[in-house]
């Protein structure tokens, strides 16, 4: 079919006001967040923007019927450029389906649509005294389509874990058209082992079986208090020991996170008020509870990771709190500010390796660093040895952007290499499918194999994953 | 000067750019329309488009940059430090330039940078206005004849004065009592012929403070309407007139009651204007002594609001609640100093309103030609001014003023609409 004539047909289907058609515009859907598309931005046949299953369900059969490629799409802050229709075809702009359907605070669950941000759900369930815990840094702009796409987890995966954890049931619309719940078709229970474990295949498929269209999600008792550490280190392996003796002392922290040196600098640029001490390493232990626990093991934290530390803050005011937590989050985009003619890329930054390899892993990602003379932000989820590097180039030196491939390619083998994986939490998408091989072996063809039962014809977001 | 392709902004910062999207979550346009089109990091996208080629600067790109406020919220809040209002707006120029449009010129070179002919032109509206024509226009649909969201947004301008402030104040104004300061009044164009009983509060309150208050004869517009319309040559030129304006008097402060002027005169927009321009460190002198009137009347002479002699002292207190001018508080960091001056009004009670910081949706030009859209946003605005239960919205930028005074009217609200300064020269 001509574009031109898919172009029409969509117009036909939802109406003017829910398809774009203008190659103008178009090209606002040829990016996200990854360095890929940064290179090599790819703009769609047309993009809708469907706000019920039943329009999702139209569309996706004039697709079907006429062999055209479908692509969904959250916010568009991925990082591995799983929502840009690379093949060409139709983009579901998902975001601005936004509603929040029902919040079932007796049951613990809350019924969404895939274009809710996460921080407005949270806004929303806190006033239930609920939260939906996995806290990405993308909080205010991330959808939870794409949470669930992704399988999407964040600063609090320590002690809270991935998306995964809290899928309760699924709306899916299949490349062919068909609507089927996953996690049940009626149920309203949070347990539930009955039949094949749908959910958990459906969250982190990153759009290659099917369009989510409404989520149930499980929601947890907001803790009441909540506590930050910030032990600072002139000696980066003494970081990633320290995060094993706590564990080993008992404690379960909601987050453990690191910033190296590099990374220091950089919120202390973007955000000076913050004012984090110079030092080779930082690391922050938030943990949440009730208060009388959450003082235990903020004091517990304080002795153990001051054997290491040059010094432990304790921080239980919420102004500084939020200033440490912020730093924090802030640090994915900030991480530019440490160079006046450069900008990091998404890119090789999210590998995850055995808790004991922490340390050697840093090591060794300097070392690459240096071996490519590329300077390189290090921070990431190190409780959970998710480590986020932010190499800073000025993407517009050929040499420069030819040098960190190879930079990036290393990182990831090096990740293989170490036990570990090419990707904690950011997702395959297509910047890192080359690695499927490697990482899952014979495994791949079955995920294949898996693909082909739900998309027989390989219309959903083709070229991702594997 | 410098070419689109050479500006600062244009040269550093569009690499910087890792589409994030943070910038979403604060755009008050996204927040309506809800797709990428609008998205300040798609700007930011279109603007390396058109620098490097791959889009043709027609006027449909232009179109497409113009769905944006300028508000500045996605500049203040991008973690990676891009000013994407400057980018925005160097691109609009350069398309402009490439699709030059005479009304357009006509209106912006030599209408808009002549203040008798804008006095003129006001004079005449609130001549139609006093006989009925235009409520006669809108009743036998004249008014729709207007191109494109004028038709509509005509309704805005309502109740224009007669006569204009300068016509009422004199070009010096001596201190009372001993003086302190010697002030330059940057008296703008809108609050001149529009709300010119904001200039005589100014001036009243000033020369009450020990300030001798200067008004300079020959100023012109100050070129942010000019910047937001693809006019960035107008703009400079403008600017550069008004530095020699000033230069002519050097005084201590250049005040303006109005957000909007003092955010054009501030050094950052000036370095936008001036990078590379023999005109650059002069314009950055200028710059150093530009503020806002409310941060000075707080920092500098940190008044005290004289008791008892209230004009109407047999009202009741007002409830004020405060709305901040973007252009103020995102391009100048200024939030603390019209707060705290409306707190020191005696009797008076402060109710903070939800997302004060949020534009209104008038931003100069933007409520003229975006109009359906300007209202979207201004709605939320005045649920925010209205759950306050306040009597009195005041903010502190003509644009401000008149987009929620139409929002008062829109919303059938019993509140007024006051320059903070108007408030308190009902104490002198």
């Amino acid at each position: 079919m001509e574009i031109s004539a898919i172009k029409s047909e969509l117009i036909k289907i939802l109406g003017k006001d829910k398809v774009l058609t203008d190659d103008l515009d178009l090209m606002y859907y040829s990016y996200d967040s990854s360095f890929l598309t940064k290179l090599h931005p790819k703009a769609p046949y047309a993009v809708v923007m469907p706000r019920s299953t039943g329009e999702v369900q139209k569309v996706t059969r004039f697709a079907y019927e006429n062999n055209i490629k479908i692509v969904p799409r959250g916010a568009g802050t991925g990082e591995t450029g799983g929502c840009i229709a690379l093949e060409g075809g139709i983009v579901f702009d998902l975001s601005s389906w936004n509603d929040i359907d029902e919040i079932d605070a007796a049951n613990m669950q809350v019924i969404v649509r895939p274009g809710v941000i996460h921080a407005e759900l949270n806004k929303e369930l806190n006033k239930k005294n609920l939260f939906f815990p996995p806290d990405p840094g993308s909080s205010l702009m991330c959808t939870i389509g794409g949470m669930v796409a992704n399988n999407a987890s964040g600063l609090r995966a320590v002690k809270y874990g991935c998306t995964e954890q809290y899928i309760l049931g699924l709306e899916i619309v299949l490349p062919n058209g068909e609507i089927i719940k996953t996690g049940g078709q009626k149920t309203k229970c949070i347990k539930n082992v009955s039949g094949l474990n749908l959910n958990k295949l459906m969250v982190g498929s990153e759009g290659v079986l099917g369009i989510i269209t409404q989520i149930r999600l499980r929601c947890w008792p907001k803790p009441k208090a909540r506590g930050i550490a910030m032990a600072v280190f002139d000696d980066l392996d003494q970081a990633p020991a320290a995060v094993l003796d706590v564990y080993q002392s008992g404690i379960l922290p909601s987050g453990i996170e690191i910033l190296d040196s590099s990374a220091i600098s950089a919120v202390n640029q973007y955000k000076p008020e913050i004012n984090l001490p110079r030092a080779e390493a930082i690391l922050l232990f938030e943990v949440d509870g009730n208060p009388p626990s959450v003082d235990y093991e903020g004091s517990l934290i304080k002795e153990i990771a001051g054997k290491r530390a040059v010094s432990v803050e304790w921080a239980t005011d919420p102004q500084r709190m939020n200033e440490l937590w912020e730093g924090r989050s802030v640090t994915a985009t900030a991480a530019a500010r440490v160079r006046a003619d450069g900008t990091r890329v998404f890119a090789g930054e999210d590998i995850a390796v055995p808790l004991d390899k922490v340390a050697d892993t840093l090591r060794q990602i300097r070392a690459l660093a240096a071996k490519y003379d590329i300077l390189v932000v290090n921070y990431g989820h190190i409780g959970d040895g998710n480590v986020h590097t932010a190499p800073v180039i000025n993407p517009e030196v050929p040499e420069e952007v030819e040098k960190v491939q190879q930079l990036v390619h290393e990182i990831h083998l090096l990740a293989i290499e170490l036990q570990g994986s090419t990707t904690g939490e950011h997702g395959v998408g297509a910047v890192r499918r080359q690695y499927a091989e490697l990482e899952h072996g014979p495994a791949v063809k079955y995920m294949q194999g898996v693909k082909s039962v739900f998309d027989d014809k390989g219309l959903m977001n083709p070229g991702k994953l594997f | 000067m410098l070419n689109f392709k050479e500006l600062p902004a244009v040269k550093k910062q569009l690499m910087k750019c890792v589409r994030c999207g943070k910038c979403r979550s604060v755009c008050p346009v996204f927040e309506e329309i809800k797709n990428e089109t609008v998205a300040p990091r798609g700007h930011v996208f279109m603007v390396q488009m058109l620098r490097d080629g791959q889009v043709a600067p027609s006027r449909q790109v232009g179109e497409h940059l113009s769905n944006c406020l300028l508000c500045e919220t996605c500049t203040v809040n991008c973690p990676s430090g891009i000013d994407i209002h400057e980018l925005n707006a160097a691109a609009r120029s350069y398309v402009y330039d490439k699709n030059k449009n005479a009304a357009k010129d006509l209106l912006f070179d030599k209408f808009w940078t002549n203040p008798s002919l804008i006095a003129a032109g006001v004079k005449c509206m609130s001549f139609a206005q006093k006989l009925g024509l235009q409520t006669l226009f809108r009743n036998i649909g004249l008014t729709k004849l207007l191109p494109g969201d004028l038709s509509k947004a005509e309704k805005i301008l309502t109740s224009a004065p007669s006569r204009s402030a300068r016509s009422r104040l004199a070009p010096v104004n001596a201190a009372k009592k001993d003086k302190k300061l010697r002030i330059g009044y940057f008296l703008g164009c809108a609050t001149n012929v529009l709300y010119p009983d904001v200039a005589l509060a100014t001036v009243k309150v000033l020369v009450n403070n020990g300030c001798e208050v200067i008004i300079p004869e020959n100023l012109k517009c100050y070129g942010l309407p000019h910047i937001a319309n693809g006019k960035i040559g107008a703009a400079r030129e403008l600017m550069i007139h008004n530095i020699k304006e000033f230069q002519k008097y050097d005084p201590d402060y250049i005040i303006t009651d109005c957000a909007s002027c003092s955010s054009a005169l501030e050094s950052k927009n000036l370095e936008f204007l001036f990078a590379g321009s023999p005109y650059e460190e002069s314009a950055r002198q200028l710059s150093e002594k530009v503020m806002d009137l409310c941060v000075l009347l707080i920092e500098v002479l940190n008044i005290k609001i004289p008791e008892g002699s209230r004009a109407s002292e047999k009202e009741p207190s007002p409830k004020i609640t405060y709305h901040d001018p973007c252009h103020l508080v995102n391009a100048q960091g200024v939030s603390k100093a019209p707060r705290e001056l409306l707190q020191r009004i005696p009797g008076a009670e402060y109710r903070e309103m939800d997302l004060a910081q949020r534009c209104c949706g008038g931003s100069g030009t933007f409520s003229l030609t975006h109009y359906d859209l300007s209202m979207k946003i201004l709605d939320r605005k005045m649920k925010s001014a209205q759950k306050t239960g306040a009597d009195i919205i005041a903010t502190n930028c003509p644009s401000c003023i008149m987009q929620l005074k139409h929002g008062v009217r829109l919303h059938n609200l019993s509140a007024q609409v006051k320059h903070p300064v108007e408030i308190i020269s009902d104490f002198y």
